[in-house]
């Protein structure tokens, strides 16, 4: 069920919605995850399955990490300093041996069900070059809806209370209700326990503020998937799917658009379901802060997919950087060569498992992983380069604080990721050699102007309608970026002026939105993860 | 707290610390120059910081370091 589909919006959020004001506060939470566990069924009925394993695995595990910690509080009061020491060594190697296993268990299915397929063809492939038999059977296996997202959840989860940053829950339905209620479980936000399982068990009332507040994200995320990312959809998939065919000029735009697609429809779906969220008074984790005025590839990253990034920080890059190898690798690389190789280290070592992860999330295949690294090169060549920079500017006098230099640097970042994305969409690492090859040899700009563009899906008005939606979530943003609250503005208003910008963006969805004939229902991208 | 202030400055030339009130919130340590603290920090004032205390609370201002640098190196 699509979260932009009339049977989600209408019937299903509208029964879940009466349902959950009808019963006593106490139990509403019951009717969230029943909720969650029919849109799972209806989704994705046999995979189901692998969500409750995941469920129970992590909640016995958490209350098997409190037994090992209240064992210890128990045992330490009777010794002495020494004691507590090995004790304490003994009770970590415990609580780290139930989490490495959990963690293997989890991501194991994950591992098995999104990668097997493409590890299996590559060995086999790797066989098949030395003249032997391929090794590894040929599995059609289903790939569970949200898996990517539930398993980093509950990853997420079982790290912190090995970490001791909470204590396990006790209540079964309070963690399977986390790892399921259904407005997240397609594409997230992957949030954390402590932000949003006490919120989701509150059971509280549907107040006028956030209906208000939340239908207004709604029809906003629905403005910025259907009136613009589906409708440049028709194009992206034409010239990604006949990229041979196109000349550099009409590659480049087809990157840019396919940009334009994937921030509007993964941007989009966040509000959907924030605003879905919303009307059950939960708060889900942002997602998204303006991403294209970012002013380096690292602040992008800051503000995309933020609760991604934010996971592989804590989860990755942390407990890489911190761990005692590189520690002491550090120390030794500061004492026998520098002091910036000593603090480069770590954080290149780290990064690199960062971006590794960033990239076989995204899926298996070498496209991928290649995303991955892109982006770590990237980040690499900055730091590694940033004192040259800085030297450079000094010697030219460049004032790097000055509005023209900001405005560079965000066209820069631009310039980046669109790269990243085109390689992101292209079929292929080979074909994303091509399709640059053919950007910067056969750019041919005449492709633009000679009508060229309008024969691969769009037409004019398709176009037009695209450029305009662009520009209202354009100035939307530059607002906000600038700190106006616009949702408060808007609900501040009377009720004239209120119900005109609603029924506007209902009206520009009906009338511009893409659907009808000749345009498919387009899958979310991020929900093919 | 010197010694402290000087590690700030040697990561960070030029930033004035004592006046800061949210060294993350604004940017100014990012997890890349937390990671290069957090090394300095252990070799300096013979503490193990974990990526449990590596949370936004720990590093906001140059009090909460501090704070951070004495509870473990009590404990």
């Amino acid at each position: 069920m699509s979260y932009s589909s009339i049977l989600y919006l209408l019937p299903f959020l509208g029964a879940v919605l009466l349902l959950y004001n009808g019963v006593p506060r106490k139990f509403r939470w019951c009717i969230l995850l029943l909720a969650s566990y029919i849109f799972y069924w209806m989704g994705s009925p046999t995979t189901l399955v692998f969500l409750l394993l995941s469920t129970v695995a992590v909640y016995f595990a958490g209350i098997f990490l409190n037994k090992i910690q209240d064992g210890f509080e128990l045992s330490k009061k009777a010794l002495d300093r020494e004691g507590k020491k090995s004790l304490r060594k003994i009770i970590g190697w415990q609580k780290k041996a139930v989490c490495a296993c959990t963690l293997l268990f989890i991501f194991g299915l994950l591992a098995f069900l999104k990668y097997y397929p493409f590890l299996s063809e590559n060995i086999n492939q790797f066989f098949g070059w030395m003249h032997l038999a391929a090794p590894l059977p040929e599995l059609k296996l289903i790939l569970p809806l949200g898996i990517s997202y539930y398993t980093l959840q509950a990853a997420g989860y079982i790290i912190d209370v090995y970490r001791g940053k909470y204590p396990a829950s006790r209540h079964i339905g309070k963690v399977a209700l986390f790892l399921s209620f259904f407005p997240q479980i397609v594409e997230g936000p992957i949030a954390r326990f402590d932000e949003t399982a006490g919120q989701l068990m509150e059971g509280k009332r549907s107040t006028y503020k956030n209906l208000t507040f939340g239908a207004q994200l709604i029809l906003w995320g629905l403005f910025k998937k259907m009136v613009i990312a589906d409708r440049a959809n028709a194009f992206v998939a034409e010239v990604f799917e006949n990229y041979a065919r196109q000349s550099g000029a009409v590659l480049l735009m087809g990157g840019i658009l396919f940009t334009v697609q994937i921030y509007m429809e993964f941007s989009g779906c966040m509000d959907i379901v924030t605003g879905s969220a919303q009307l059950f008074g939960v708060e889900l984790p942002k997602n998204f802060a303006r991403p294209f005025f970012a002013t380096s590839v690292n602040d992008f990253w800051r503000r995309w997919h933020i609760t991604l990034g934010a996971w592989l920080r804590d989860y990755v890059f942390y407990s890489v950087s911190l761990s005692k190898g590189f520690g002491k690798l550090s120390k030794t690389a500061k004492e026998k060569c520098s002091p910036f190789l000593g603090a480069l280290i770590p954080s290149a070592a780290a990064l690199f498992c960062v971006w590794f992860c960033n990239g076989i999330w995204h899926g298996a295949g070498w496209k991928y992983l290649a995303y991955g690294m892109y982006y770590y090169v990237i980040m690499l060549l900055g730091m590694l380069l940033e004192p040259l920079f800085a030297r450079g500017a000094a010697m030219v006098h460049l004032n790097r604080e000055g509005g023209a230099f900001h405005i560079f640097r965000i066209l820069r970042t631009c310039v980046l990721v669109v790269g990243g994305m085109i390689l992101f969409r292209a079929e292929s690492v080979g074909a994303f050699g091509e399709i640059v090859g053919k950007i910067f040899t056969s750019f041919s700009p005449k492709t633009l102007f000679d009508g060229t563009l309008l024969q691969l899906g769009m037409d004019g008005w398709d176009f037009l309608a695209v450029a305009a939606g662009c520009a209202i979530v354009f100035v939307v943003s530059l607002l906000q970026e600038k700190g106006w609250s616009l949702r408060e503005r808007i609900a501040g208003q009377n009720i004239a002026l209120r119900w005109s910008v609603y029924f506007a963006l209902i009206l520009a969805v009906v009338i511009f939105g893409a659907y009808g004939t000749g345009y498919d229902q387009v899958a979310f991208i991020y929900g093919q993860f | 707290m010197e010694e402290l202030l000087s590690i700030l400055k040697n990561l960070k030339p030029g930033v004035d610390f004592t006046a800061q009130t949210d060294l993350i919130g604004d940017h100014i340590l990012d997890s890349m120059s937390v990671v290069m603290l957090v090394g300095e920090l252990n070799d300096t004032f013979d503490i193990e910081i974990t990526p449990v205390d590596v949370v936004p609370e720990n590093f906001k201002t140059v009090d909460t370091i501090y704070a951070m640098i004495q509870r473990l190196s009590d404990d």
